[in-house]
């Protein structure tokens, strides 16, 4: 059995090269994200969606907008190869579907409401929660990787973990998320632009 | 009596045979196998956005459709950010759900979906009649104990059409055709509020 677990491990150390943080090394990228959500009011920036299901040839990619404005308005806009665009405020969720609009009240919904939160924290990356994340800090090549698994059995049921990679100065490049199946959408998001006044309309329908 | 005329005359109409209804001629001595070549390559990854509405509801998502091998389909369906909605291995004599979001595992939905996918991917297609009018040809065949009509406009698979009592229950149509690919289909249901668009995005 310890064989077998330790031929594992030394299969998982080639794969990936990853190495834990140390405590102070994780503690320095908490403040520095947590300090930099806090200047930040509001973000635009790119961003490629891939959506990597195992039994496909090719992933699927789709690339468009994304503006967040402090506290938790977001508009996430697919461009790429379809139309779509989904704007979370004020505890409504607006959806433009190719034209087609529709709106929901989320004001009474938990799950929905901790899905709106969660989104603004994974594009800060400013989600260290120990109360609902098991969290584990980790340098792959030179990069800082922090893995996020849900605790909580309603949501992990979706989602068995988030993978958030930080540059140097504490913001998110990619997110990634991770299904119970091991099938998984990586985020990378590009030309972030901080603080900028974002027009009302890109926060409507 | 001028009642019991007219019901007898409605009767009549409604058991005319589907393609007869239409103005189809039977052809007899032309009965061959054909194929829906639409999700029959296993090399292609089949990717389409969907738009599906049920009783006024609407909602979006991606429908994913794989060719596993030469029994098995792999299909799933997920939301614009990718999370799975659900996931199903279809083959002749199987039907696995491998996930369905716990609020859609309900068995009528599942056998709506089992139904209408394993009509979207079978691929030959056995007639026991078959009927034409102009360019257009109506192959009637059965999958499993539904019958269906499958319309070839130009021998391009144009339509299938689910008939129960004579009278048209779903209709699957396939357009802008190009290599074997139906980029767009529309699912109607006429027997629940449902439709189901699909538009490839590959």
């Amino acid at each position: 059995m310890y064989r077998f677990l330790i031929i594992a491990l030394l299969f998982s150390c080639i794969a990936f090269p990853q190495t834990q943080m140390t405590k102070e090394e994780a503690r320095i990228l908490q403040e520095q994200v947590g300090q930099k959500s806090k200047e930040t009011m509001t973000i635009t920036s790119d961003f490629t969606q891939s959506k990597h299901l195992d039994f496909l040839s090719n992933d699927i990619e789709s690339s468009g907008k994304m503006a967040f404005k402090a506290p938790e308005n977001i508009s996430w806009q697919y461009l790429t190869p379809f139309s779509y665009k989904v704007v979370f405020k004020d505890e409504k969720l607006l959806i433009n579907d190719n034209g087609n609009k529709s709106k929901l009240d989320l004001g009474s919904n938990e799950l929905f409401k901790q899905l709106n939160h969660l989104i603004s924290a994974s594009i800060n990356g400013d989600m260290f929660n120990a109360d609902e994340f098991d969290i584990s800090y980790l340098k792959e090549d030179s990069a800082r990787v922090v893995h996020f698994l849900p605790k909580d059995p309603q949501f992990s049921e979706f989602i068995k973990a988030f993978h958030i990679t930080f540059s140097n100065e504490g913001t998110v490049d990619e997110v990634k998320m991770i299904e119970p199946s091991g099938d998984y959408t990586k985020i990378v998001f590009s030309n972030r632009v901080e603080n900028k006044t974002i027009p009302d309309e890109v926060f409507s329908q | 009596m001028r009642f019991l005329a007219s019901s007898l005359i409605l009767l009549f109409l409604g058991c005319t045979p589907y393609p007869k209804k239409l103005g189809y001629k039977p052809l007899e001595n032309d009965i061959h196998e054909s194929i829906n070549p639409y999700f029959s390559d296993s090399q292609k990854d089949y990717v389409y956005k969907a738009n599906i509405t049920v009783f006024d509801n609407r909602f979006g998502g991606i429908l994913v459709i794989k060719k596993l091998d030469n029994t098995a389909h792999r299909i799933a369906f997920t939301t614009e950010f990718g999370n799975t909605i659900f996931d199903f291995i279809l083959s002749d004599q199987d039907f696995k759900v491998n996930r369905i979001l716990k609020e859609m595992d309900r068995r009528i939905l599942l056998n709506v979906l089992e139904q209408d996918f394993r009509t979207l991917i079978r691929e030959e297609i056995t007639p026991s009649e078959i009927f034409a009018k102009n360019n257009k040809v109506l192959t009637k065949a059965k999958i499993g104990s539904k019958l269906h009509f499958y319309k070839f406009e130009n021998d391009t698979l144009s339509e299938i059409i689910r008939v129960g009592n004579q009278k048209k229950k779903v209709t699957f149509e396939f357009s802008e055709i190009k290599d074997s690919v139906a980029r767009h289909i529309q699912i109607t249901h006429y027997n629940i509020k449902l439709t189901i668009s699909l538009q490839a995005i590959r």
